[in-house]
């Protein structure tokens, strides 16, 4: 599985100049997730919650706290924000209602856009009007995605359309 | 034998893969055991390669209880605070987010880096083995055009075009203290992809006067090449215990001459000298501004890559397929190339360059064939007029 973290790329313009190599291969883990082509764990489509994701968002309440985390497939929880840390608390009236849900969310969104993730996979169903609701709101205004877009797949010749490819889009 | 024979051969090669059909193979599932299972053992690694060190600065430890009970007290405050529990009940009450940061920085910061930086494999291609809590803050920003500022954290994402000047580098340091602060990219070399080109390079900062300290190489813009997805930029401040001449060629130009540089193997040759304390990097992905460097800068072509997927799966060619519409058939065994010629032939045929080109067909299936035309050859026409399949590549 982390064979397909290996990035190597064939220039097409190699026989142009002799001092560059003919291939290129970039070390950042992120990147295949970020331009669309890794791989997301397949396969466990009968569990529930399925697994088809690269990272996704988990609420835990517990009786005391909320902890908000951004799990990755293979790296576990890599973003996390917690209601009982002083940093919150501090300002906090209580630390599990609704007021703190939605705080959580706008610190937790800071974290997460300082570290460059801004689109994870949500399995969370809230109940309508209630805290986790505001607390997925909160996100969407701040600026995350609740969803992960598809896995870009390389049409073949003979197939009908050719989608776009995700990373020659460049938005102005 | 021949089993361990194909393995060797197989390894480089990545295959798309294939599901043909079959019957459950191998021991039934109450028996077999689970992919979990399976997964852990193929990626298992011995202690050996996983056991890391740490390499940072000592952190530093102040008095937990007299911490508990100012925040006990803190805590004692708020509750008996009216006006916050009317706000916390009306979820009118918002935390400054300012002021949550600075906790945060204070308090978990150099934790949650810690991971976000591992999630980000700064660490492991940095230092290898090593690693270290970010326990000094690294408050790096951009300037832009428009009188704003871009700040660098951990992983956001900051275009060539936002960081063409050097960034201005502020922390936290007594004036005694001579520091080191290095920018690499992780991703960019050019020829060798586990050697980094260092971007910036500065030593010997007395206090938090970057200015004042010695630079060795001077800023050089990010450029991550087209098609090849987002680079990361590190900086990272080390802590020097006196002053350094580190034995490194001095750059003062653009050029990459003299810029690749390996951190691991220079902080090795430093390490009783140098710690490492703050740390924050950046992404980055094409933009025109890379061509520029490319061409105004360097004064070379600018390279363009595109991702290698692998090969579609064609089964072997029979003598006697059955059941197959022969030209679709046919072409899978051609030459995409010669089949691409074709049809741009094809195109070309029709165009003329000194007449206006004629609006497309507004209702492409209207328009009925030459009568005594074969099905498969009006199936062709109808997949050009409609843009289907194989024109599209031309």
């Amino acid at each position: 599985m982390n064979s397909i973290r290996k990035l190597s790329l064939i220039q097409q313009s190699s026989r142009l100049s002799s001092t560059i190599t003919a291939e290129f291969v970039n070390r950042n883990p992120r990147n295949l997730e970020r331009i669309r082509i890794a791989r997301k764990p397949d396969g466990y489509h009968l569990d529930k919650p399925g697994r088809k994701y690269w990272h996704k968002l988990v609420l835990t309440p517990s009786n005391r706290t909320v902890t908000a985390q951004v799990v990755h497939f293979v790296n576990g929880p890599v973003i996390q924000a917690k209601t009982s840390e002083w940093a919150l608390r501090k300002q906090l009236y209580s630390i599990n209602d609704t007021s703190a849900y939605i705080n959580l969310a706008k610190v937790f969104t800071q974290r997460c856009l300082e570290s460059g993730i801004t689109e994870m996979h949500c399995d969370i169903i809230p109940t309508k009007g209630g805290k986790v609701e505001k607390f997925l709101n909160e996100l969407v205004d701040g600026g995350i995605k609740l969803t992960e877009p598809d896995v870009y797949k390389q049409p073949n010749p003979w197939d009908q359309h050719r989608p776009e490819k995700p990373w020659e889009v460049t938005e102005e | 034998m021949l089993n361990t024979f194909r393995r060797a051969l197989v390894t480089n090669i990545q295959y798309q893969q294939i599901r043909l059909g079959h019957r459950i193979r191998g021991k039934a599932p109450i028996y077999c055991r689970t992919i979990k299972e399976r997964l852990d053992e193929l990626n298992y690694k011995d202690e050996i390669y996983t056991t890391r060190i740490d390499i940072g600065l000592p952190m530093v430890k102040s008095s937990s209880s007299e911490k508990r009970n100012g925040r006990l007290e803190h805590i004692k405050k708020i509750k008996s605070d009216r006006t916050l529990e009317k706000l916390a009940r009306e979820h009118k009450l918002t935390v400054d987010l300012l002021d949550a940061r600075k906790e945060w920085l204070n308090t978990l910061a150099p934790f949650h880096k810690k991971d976000i930086a591992d999630h980000y494999g700064v660490f492991e291609h940095l230092y290898g083995e090593g690693y270290f809590l970010p326990s000094v803050n690294l408050d790096i920003s951009y300037d832009m055009d428009n009188g704003s500022t871009l700040p660098v954290y951990t992983g956001n994402v900051i275009k060539p075009r936002e960081s063409l000047q050097r960034p201005y580098v502020s922390f936290e340091s007594d004036n005694d203290t001579l520091w080191t602060l290095v920018m690499t990219s992780l991703d960019g070399h050019l020829t060798e992809s586990d050697k980094e080109y260092v971007h910036w390079f500065i030593a010997n900062i007395p206090g938090n006067q970057v200015e004042k300290g010695d630079t060795l190489v001077e800023y050089l813009q990010p450029f991550p090449l087209k098609g090849t997805g987002f680079h990361r930029y590190v900086f990272v401040l080390y802590k020097q215990n006196a002053k350094m001449s580190y034995d490194l060629p001095k750059v003062t130009s653009a050029s990459l001459e003299n810029r690749t540089f390996v951190t691991r193997d220079w902080y090795k040759k430093n390490q009783d000298e140098i710690t490492p304390g703050g740390l924050a990097f950046y992404q980055s992905d094409w933009d025109d501004t890379v061509r520029d460097f490319f061409h105004k800068t360097l004064n070379t072509k600018e390279p363009i890559y595109e991702y290698d997927f692998p090969a579609p799966y064609i089964r072997p060619q029979e003598w006697y397929p059955r059941r197959k519409p022969f030209n679709l058939y046919m072409d899978k065994y051609r030459d995409p190339k010669q089949i691409n010629k074709e049809y741009f032939l094809r195109k070309l045929k029709n165009e003329d360059p000194f007449k206006k080109p004629p609006p497309p067909l507004k209702f492409p299936n209207a328009h009925a064939f030459p009568k005594g035309m074969p099905s498969w050859l009006k199936l062709h026409e109808r997949k050009i007029r409609l843009g289907w399949g194989r024109v599209n590549d031309v």
